[in-house]
């Protein structure tokens, strides 16, 4: 059995992380809050899960720092959803976070030697 | 299934959010539980699970915390404040820098607001671009300033500017203690026959002195000098530049050259610069006026042009004082010719701009009219954002911000956005003014020369400051003029919100919809306007015709055999030709305003008074002419052949006003008249009336129909046709060129010009029209969209506020219309105030544009009423909209809502 790994340090991670989540994930194409949930979960293979009590405060940050903006969307035998695109604040905003996590994370791979240094 | 929303709804009960928010997140959360709810559902969980799982995810504060936090504003940076003493440098600085932010902070807003003052300013820099140009530019010649013109008036028989006399000119010259000199003018058509294509040029006769007087010094050669002004001199020419330039391609050796105008040989001694346009931008050549005796002695032929220039220190009054004197004398020495006849002294800018002048003034009220509703939008906007930054006001008071320090700060913020607006507007007004040029007729004078120039920026750049601080100032003044104490106080309610915010809101809403309804009706009558005047019947059909001008010198022919056989060779001719059905010729068309008049006599009535004779308007057609303008024959018989031969007695078909007029209630056929220039002689000098013609319009479309008589060139020489006329089976401009060749088989050395169709020549007689109409029009359409916005702005933020009071009343059970009612009513209360504001307004100020009206007074009810109702429909639709989505508010939020 692996050992757990603190609390505290996951919530931390998850909080450093979660903007620069959102904002990638509306990068292409605008998508609405529960498909944000849910591609998050998906695609960390249900290491990272967002619940509706963190995931739309966070949307609603996002949108009133002027980053992702939201948009009643009605389409054919659906009812209306919420979506939410990457505005061109944003996009400056993904671009400086992607880069500074990338050197984060490299910096972090050289100091405990995860990858061959 | 769940109400997941009253779920969302009592889990964010804490939460003190604006209504619509408030709706959209419940809304949004509510669908959130609800596919996680059915997708644990699908799982295979049953409907007691799903519910746990979906409810875990808002279990606990941590939602409520959450979206409050959220939901906090960004804070907003302060001011920096400079302590001790004002730098005025450093916090101009400062204050656009912080200006710059607040407006890229809000982009909507800025949008909006740069371009309703774009569209403002814009409108205002292209409409004075015109009025500078055509009205404010002096003339350019030396002394344009004291540069008059002087004219017969003869107002008794409503001619109040008549062509002077020549005789009365040389009296005028000799007896005048106040002109620097006098220059007669008079027009003077050339065929340009020799070298290529025979051509048709427009030309003058002027007197020597004229190019001196207005200071303007040929490109190259030299002007007249006094012997060429002289009858019997050496014929001489100048050219224009343009004629130079295109037909013997700007050579220099020109002068001295000679060319065969009007088949005489004329020397050229100078050609003029291009911007060289005198008196019209027509003229291309200038020949010396050389009064013969014979003409310096007539005072029946008024058709001279008379510019002087005044001496040094007098005023236009005292020249006109002179001008009267001397008229009054010559009353006395000539009554016969003279008796009546005063003299009018008018400065030549007044005359070359004074028809095109007060709709130009109206446009340009109009376009200051659109820049004040634009101020009053972008004030509305601007007076609700302060609202919205009242508590930022307030702490920075309540640190020590000086108010007037604050108000600079919110009048650089507006100027700031003003002059966007004005940068944007240059702009605007650039391509506005490329679309201008193309619909501006081409008589009016200096049209090419419109341009924005260093004064119009100036203009622009002023207008852009005043409007930022006329809109600036009221929200900046009110934002300040407030107790920052109860603002501080949590729930403190805003001063913009209630009580003065309010009233200046809707005062401003009351001051748009008077102003749009004032420009709606001004454009409402122009348009009413141009549609009577094209819908006037002018008394022919324009449909299928072919015109162009055949001008016939008069040193051609000086036999009246071989110059009447010309005319009757070229009809005949062109008629033979495939696809034309008739032709015609006739002196001057209908529509041109032009064409002569002649005195005459009626038999049987006593000889009138001198100068008193009735005087007709007169063509001289060929026999084709009714049935080629499809003029209908309404008694009598048109020309036949036996009219066709110069008989002892000769016939004349009148109009149907002339047989009203001088015949009332008798048959005018077999009637006989005389010319009242000519002395009675004999029996045969009697003309019988052998028909009476339907009315044409033969000067304009607006003028009413005058008495007119036709007589045929077959028999009488009095003025040689002009206008060749062609009825077609096909579209008549595809015929132009076999109708040209067609003339110049019988005179090879006879030039076609101005060939046109009837259709040409109507559409351009309505262009001054169409100008103004199409201007007015648009502002207008401007004026009212920004209304609209402005009610809808104002209903959406007054809605906002009485959300909670509309939630009482639905929770009481008021129903939708109940509500849609109250809410609309209270917009409309704002237009009706506006819109009765507004009609006093325009029954005062149409007046002032009933010259530019035709059958319609400038208080038309019709009109008024029409565009009320227009108006007070698009601002119905303007407060219904945001009251529609106050209904759609959940009851329970709007009431939670304080």
């Amino acid at each position: 059995m692996p050992y757990k790994t603190s609390p505290v340090l996951d919530r931390e991670l998850k909080k450093g992380s979660a903007e620069l989540l959102i904002l990638s994930l509306v990068e292409d194409q605008p998508r609405h809050g529960y498909d944000i949930g849910n591609l998050i979960e998906r695609r960390s293979k249900g290491t990272l899960k967002f619940n509706l009590a963190s995931l739309y405060p966070l949307l609603y940050r996002l949108e009133k720092r002027g980053w992702i903006q939201g948009r009643w969307v009605e389409k054919a035998g659906q009812r209306r959803r919420r979506y939410y695109r990457l505005t061109a604040e944003g996009k400056k905003v993904l671009a400086a976070q992607r880069h500074s996590w990338r050197e984060f994370v490299e910096a972090i791979n050289r100091i405990t030697g995860i990858e061959n240094a | 299934m769940p109400d997941w929303k009253e779920e969302v709804r009592h889990r964010l009960s804490g939460l003190k959010l604006a209504p619509p928010r408030e709706a959209e997140i419940v809304e949004e959360l509510a669908q959130h539980l609800e596919e996680v709810y059915e997708r644990s559902l699908k799982s295979g969980a049953t409907e007691t699970q799903a519910k746990q799982t979906a409810l875990r995810e808002v279990a606990g504060d941590d939602l409520l915390k959450g979206i409050q936090r959220s939901q906090k504003r960004v804070s907003e940076a302060p001011v920096p404040e400079t302590s001790g003493r004002p730098n005025l440098p450093t916090d101009l600085l400062h204050d656009l820098r912080y200006a710059l932010r607040m407006l890229l902070k809000n982009p909507s807003f800025t949008i909006v607001a740069v371009i309703a003052l774009a569209l403002g300013i814009g409108a205002n820099t292209a409409i004075f671009s015109v009025v500078n140009t055509v009205l404010l530019r002096p003339l350019p010649y030396r002394d344009a300033d004291r540069l008059v013109t002087v004219w017969e008036d003869d107002s008794r028989r409503g001619f109040p500017r008549e062509t002077p006399a020549a005789a009365n000119y040389v009296d005028w010259c000799d007896q005048n203690r106040v002109f620097d000199g006098m220059a007669a003018i008079a027009d003077a058509g050339f065929n340009l026959t020799g070298a290529g294509d025979p051509e048709r040029l427009e030309g003058r006769s002027v007197s020597a002195n004229l190019f001196p007087m207005l200071g303007v010094e040929p490109q190259i050669g030299r002007v007249f000098n006094a012997t060429e002004d002289q009858p019997g001199a050496q014929r001489v020419v100048v050219l224009s530049y343009g004629l130079w330039q295109r037909r013997f391609g700007g050579e220099t050796s020109i002068i001295g050259k000679s060319l065969t105008l009007n088949g005489d040989s004329y020397t050229v001694v100078g050609v003029m610069p291009a911007r060289f346009q005198f008196p019209s931008s027509d003229d291309q050549a200038w020949v010396p006026i050389a009064f013969t005796t014979e003409q310096t002695g007539n005072r029946d032929a008024h058709y001279l042009q008379v510019i002087a220039k005044l001496k040094p220190g007098v005023t236009l009054q005292q020249a006109q004082a002179e001008m009267s004197t001397i008229a009054a004398r010559l009353q006395q020495q000539y009554p016969e010719s003279n008796a009546d006849l005063g003299a009018a002294v008018i400065s030549l800018h007044e005359h070359l701009v004074g028809d095109i002048k007060p709709a130009l003034l109206i446009l340009l009220g109009a376009v200051g009219l659109v820049l004040l509703i634009a101020c009053a939008n972008v004030a509305n906007l601007l007076l609700a954002r302060a609202a919205a930054r009242q508590k930022e006001i307030a702490v920075r008071v309540a640190l020590g911000a000086r108010r007037l320090r604050l108000i600079r700060q919110f009048l650089t913020e507006s100027v700031l956005l003003s002059t966007l607006g004005g940068l944007v507007g240059l702009a605007i007004a650039f391509l506005g003014l490329l679309l201008l040029k193309s619909f501006i007729p081409e008589n009016i004078s200096q049209a090419r020369e419109i341009a924005i120039d260093l004064k119009v920026l100036g203009f622009t750049l002023f207008v852009s400051v005043a409007t930022g601080v006329i809109f600036g100032l009221a929200p900046a003044i009110q934002a300040v003029r407030f107790n920052q104490i109860e603002t501080l106080k949590e729930g403190g309610r805003d001063a913009a919100t209630g009580g003065s915010g309010k009233r200046l809101r809707s005062v401003l809403v009351v001051a748009e919809v008077a102003i749009s309804l004032v420009l709606l009706i001004g454009a409402g009558l122009l348009i009413n306007s141009f549609l009577r005047l094209r819908n006037v019947d002018p008394g022919f059909r324009t449909d299928n015709l072919l015109t162009m001008k055949i001008v016939v010198p008069e040193s051609k022919y000086t036999e009246f055999e071989p110059w009447s056989a010309f005319y009757t060779d070229v009809i005949q001719r062109v008629q033979s030709l495939p696809g034309v059905r008739s032709a015609a010729v006739i002196t001057n068309l209908p529509l041109y305003r032009q064409g002569n008049t002649n005195s005459i006599r009626i038999e049987g009535t006593p000889e009138p008074p001198p100068g008193q004779a009735p005087v007709v308007a007169t063509r001289v057609i060929s026999p084709g002419y009714f049935e080629t303008m499809s003029i209908p024959l309404l008694s009598g018989r048109n020309f036949t052949d036996q009219d066709l031969v110069t008989a002892r007695n000769g016939s004349v078909v009148i109009s149907e006003t002339m047989a009203r007029r001088y015949w009332p209630n008798e048959d005018p056929i077999g009637k006989r008249i005389a010319f009242g220039f000519l002395p009675l002689k004999s029996d045969e000098d009697w003309i019988q009336v052998i028909g009476v013609v339907k009315d044409v319009r033969q000067f304009e479309l607006a003028t009413e129909s005058r008495p007119q008589m036709y007589l045929t060139y077959r028999q009488y020489a009095l003025f040689a046709p002009r206008d060749l006329v062609v009825k077609t089976d096909v579209e008549p401009t595809s015929l132009a060129t076999s109708v040209r060749n067609a003339v110049w088989e019988i005179d090879k050395d006879q030039p076609v010009s101005n060939i046109q169709t009837m259709e040409a020549i109507f559409a351009d007689s309505l262009a001054r029209q169409r100008f103004s109409m199409l201007l007015l029009a648009i502002f207008a359409g401007v004026a009212l969209v920004l209304a609209a916005v402005g009610i809808y702005g104002v209903m959406s933020y007054s809605v906002a506020q009485r959300t909670h009071e509309i939630g009482i009343r639905m929770a009481l059970g008021a129903q939708t219309p109940a509500v849609l009612k109250l809410a609309v009513g209270y917009g409309m209360k704002l237009v009706i105030a506006g819109l009765v504001i507004g009609l006093i307004a325009a029954f005062a100020l149409t007046r002032l544009m009933s010259t530019l009206l035709f059958g319609v007074t400038a208080t038309d009810p019709a009109t008024f009423t029409l565009i009320s109702a227009l108006l007070i429909g698009v601002a119905a639709i303007a407060s219904y909209v945001p009251a529609r989505r106050a209904t759609k508010v959940d009851p329970m939020i709007a009431l939670r809502y304080e």
